[in-house]
């Protein structure tokens, strides 16, 4: 048989379709696509107190696309940022048991979630330097003493 | 992979006269044409039709504007793998995603009058993107060097095109649904 019953299931009924609000701080977003076959993917994540409580994903590809994309939100949900980032390719893959071929949709999804992370950290860092700008200027007399 | 255009003794470049060089795979194929083998020796029957097959598959891919690039920028050296293609631009990509979304509502709507508006507005921008793409590919650069830069910056243009391509087949398969739904 070619596809598995799992990789059929996340295909036939995905999980967490859909989006998240990009301009929300709390909110990361991804956007990735595969140059070899033209399909594109958007992944979210929602985190609160450095805890992912929702992740939501929208894949225009193929079927093993939109399996790995679902599979990735649900596991997503409920890990801590630190602990997300940990999710290889090579996980999703074994577990929808991706055919070779099909191996770089895993890889998307893989790209999406550091892309989904790195836009939630590099949004929580602006803010950390606009909260911490007063203080900033307050410092800089000092050091030109 | 064979060099399509050395198969079918054209000149190397993207901008290409299509219709001389089908006359070229129709000559080609004639000629190699297995009746005209039939009395042959069994090594020289194998080796027409052997190439015969190299002559069909070099002109579907100098017919097709993405097969040609690729061509292309093999024969300049770039090796094109997945993970070594350069990413696409956020913008690009953020685009590309909306597009996709209007299309999966015009299609739930069955909207033909926005579904042909769609696949306008994407085939002037593959036809941009193609523009592009032909003039670094066949620009010849300044020397070697030059041509071989040229050929890099065409490849987010290649890129490009695969993307709206993949739209543009999506259009196709919703017409095709939509004139199946017709009474």
């Amino acid at each position: 048989m070619a596809y598995s019953e799992k990789l059929i299931e996340h295909y036939e009924n995905p999980k967490n379709v859909g989006a998240l609000d990009k301009e929300d701080p709390e909110v990361g977003t991804g956007l990735v696509g595969a140059p070899a076959c033209g399909d594109v993917m958007r992944l979210q994540i929602k985190v609160k107190d450095g805890i992912i409580e929702d992740a939501k994903f929208k894949t225009f590809g193929c079927g093993s696309a939109i399996a790995s994309s679902s599979l990735a939100t649900e596991w997503l949900k409920g890990k801590t940022v630190d602990e997300a980032e940990t999710i290889k390719n090579s996980m999703i893959a074994e577990e929808l048991n991706l055919p070779p071929v099909k191996i770089h949709c895993s890889v998307l999804a893989e790209d999406a979630i550091k892309s989904a992370i790195a836009d939630f950290r590099s949004k929580q860092s602006a803010r950390r330097t606009l909260a911490s700008e007063p203080e900033a200027q307050g410092a800089t007399p000092r050091a030109a003493e | 992979m064979n060099d399509p255009f050395a198969t079918l003794g054209v000149e190397p470049r993207f901008g290409l006269d299509l219709r001389a060089v089908e006359q070229r795979h129709r000559e080609l194929s004639r000629t190699l044409h297995p009746d005209r083998y039939a009395g042959a020796p069994a090594a020289e029957r194998r080796l027409a039709l052997g190439r015969a097959i190299e002559v069909n598959e070099a002109w579907r891919v100098l017919r097709d504007p993405i097969r040609r690039a690729e061509a292309l920028v093999a024969l300049a050296g770039v090796t094109l793998r997945e993970e070594a293609a350069p990413k696409a631009d956020p913008a690009f990509l953020m685009e590309i995603m909306e597009l996709r979304e209007e299309l999966s509502e015009v299609a739930r709507k069955k909207d033909r009058g926005r579904l042909a508006a769609l696949a306008g507005q994407v085939r002037a921008r593959e036809e941009k993107a193609l523009g592009a793409l032909g003039a670094l590919l066949d620009s010849g650069g300044d020397d070697a060097k030059g041509a071989a830069k040229d050929v890099e910056k065409a490849l987010p243009h290649l890129a490009e095109l695969k993307y709206f391509r993949r739209f543009l087949d999506e259009v196709s398969a919703i017409e095709e649904d939509l004139t199946d739904a017709l009474p």
